[in-house]
């Protein structure tokens, strides 16, 4: 008699808990329509992030052709030969590149880049804000295909914000001027593409 | 005795420094060009130990100043004395522009007495060095950024802190796990910990850096980008010196009664010698007037680093 009443009150239970999934799922659809609403979960930035490295892959293509005419210097006690290399490449990616313009590669990623940039400053204590902005160089206006001011020091970036940004080849860096991102290529000193959007707030 | 003596004494008369054979090395000393011996003795005092690993450091040099060749000369003198066998650079190697004629005023000519006698130099990068500086050959970084070297049985980790990847992250890991060293030194261009009122300690960096160094045994760390020297309180079981004061100076910019000082100069320039021996390090610090400023020795700590062991400050 008392196991009858438990299973009951258990068919009760599962009842109940039937009525109110489905009550709950949007327009009371069955639960065919779960794939749906579990698709929409994925990261929407994954195309865009793919997007990107694909962009980023291109840009390798075009540097790997320019790289045959001006081969990697090995290590030299000359530093002569370094900088000459590091020029000629420079100006044949230029060259190859003529057409580049800020946002090339960076593309669709730019907003949540952007959005990344900022909400890292944001999360940082004053003193943090203030040790960063006493390095980093202010007031240049950077074009794509222009060399980085030889004499302009290469201000650190912030792990932090390093371990939040799409993971680079090893010719690529990011740098920041400004509190802007920029895409630099490493042996080339050459600015590969420049983050636009809204100014970032500087700090007072 | 007395004819030993007198030869001696004649040896110096005719500027040929014998200060080098004081040192109780099996290693060669190297000899001294014959103009640094008339030069006023330095204070500095010989390696304490045989076949112990003995190295400069030099950090935020490449001003090509007159600050920076005298340390230089300096330091050619303590080789005399204290015939260190390599040299580490903690970044900023070249300010400025870096044409070739840089490389030669910044770099070969200040330490021309150091790199004469075949010593080899070993750089990280700085905020102001273009990452192409790893092909120039005298930087011994082998087209690297971050890169290791062995000597006897101490292992050094040179890392590139302006730009501290995922890659390289996972590069430094992977090398200090492989490591069974005695002795794990880590040089690099940005302090973990100091007490300097223009920049401090890089707590970013260190939250990334520090519980590797701490879990795989690194013993010493050196860092640079701050102009004057502080050795600094051990944090979790590592010592911690920054010296980027061997060209450039920010005078008096160490915070008074900061926790983390143990021995802080910010009135001159300077340069380190240091000696890993079986159970201890050896260090010495010297100023541009050959004045020494701190000296001491550290022992190897035991392994694994205590956790608990929390930093004083920030």
């Amino acid at each position: 008699m008392l196991k009858l009443r438990r299973w009951q009150v258990m068919r009760t239970e599962l009842a109940l808990l039937c009525s109110a999934l489905c009550i709950g799922l949007p327009g009371g659809r069955s639960l065919e329509a779960a794939p749906v609403a579990q698709q929409a979960s994925v990261n929407p930035l994954a195309r865009e992030m793919t997007e990107f490295k694909k962009r980023v892959d291109a840009y390798l293509q075009v540097r790997k052709a320019v790289t045959q005419k001006y081969p990697e210097v090995k290590e030299t006690g000359n530093p002569a030969k370094i900088h000459e290399r590091e020029v000629a490449l420079g100006k044949g990616i230029a060259m190859a590149r003529v057409n580049a313009k800020a946002g090339d590669i960076f593309g669709p990623l730019s907003g949540h880049l952007l959005k990344v940039v900022e909400d890292d400053w944001n999360s940082r204590p004053r003193a943090d804000q203030k040790a960063i902005l006493s390095e980093i160089p202010k007031g240049l206006t950077l074009k794509v295909n222009q060399p980085y001011p030889p004499s302009i020091p290469l201000a650190t970036v912030p792990p932090k914000l390093l371990a939040q940004l799409p993971m680079l080849p090893e010719e690529l860096e990011y740098r920041l001027v400004d509190r802007r991102l920029l895409l630099r290529d490493r042996d080339a000193n050459v600015i590969v593409d420049v983050l636009v959007g809204t100014e970032p707030k500087r700090a007072e | 005795m007395r004819v030993r003596r007198l030869v001696l004494a004649s040896a110096l008369f005719l500027g040929i420094s014998t200060l080098g054979a004081q040192a109780p090395t099996s290693k060669p000393a190297a000899p001294a060009p014959a103009a640094q011996a008339a030069k006023p003795a330095i204070d500095i005092s010989p390696p304490r130990e045989m076949d112990s690993v003995r190295f400069g450091i030099l950090g935020d040099t490449g001003t090509g100043d007159r600050r920076q060749y005298e340390v230089g000369a300096q330091m050619t003198k303590a080789m005399q004395i204290f015939p260190f066998e390599f040299v580490i650079m903690l970044g900023d190697n070249i300010y400025g522009s870096e044409r070739p004629q840089d490389f030669v005023k910044k770099f070969e000519k200040p330490y021309e007495g150091i790199l004469s006698q075949k010593i080899p130099f070993y750089a990280s990068l700085g905020n102001h060095d273009d990452p192409t500086q790893r092909y120039y050959k005298p930087f011994n970084m082998n087209g690297e950024r971050f890169y290791t070297f062995k000597k006897d049985d101490a292992r050094f980790f040179a890392l590139d802190s302006n730009y501290m990847d995922q890659q390289q992250l996972k590069w430094v890991e992977e090398q200090l796990s492989r490591s069974n060293d005695r002795w794990k030194v880590a040089f690099f261009h940005h302090p973990l910990y100091s007490s300097g009122a223009r920049h401090g300690s890089e707590v970013d960096l260190r939250t990334r850096l520090e519980p590797l160094f701490v879990k795989y045994g690194v013993d010493i760390v050196f860092a640079g980008h701050e102009h004057f020297y502080e050795r600094i309180v051990p944090q979790k079981g590592i010592y911690y010196f920054t010296q980027g004061g061997s060209a450039k100076l920010r005078e008096g910019n160490i915070r008074v009664n900061s926790a983390l000082t143990a021995k802080g100069f910010d009135t001159d320039n300077v340069f380190m010698v240091a000696e890993l021996g079986k159970d201890s390090m050896q260090y010495q610090v010297v100023s541009r007037t050959g004045r020494r400023v701190d000296s001491g020795s550290l022992p190897l700590m035991p392994e694994p680093k205590s956790a608990d062991d929390k930093p004083r400050s920030q």
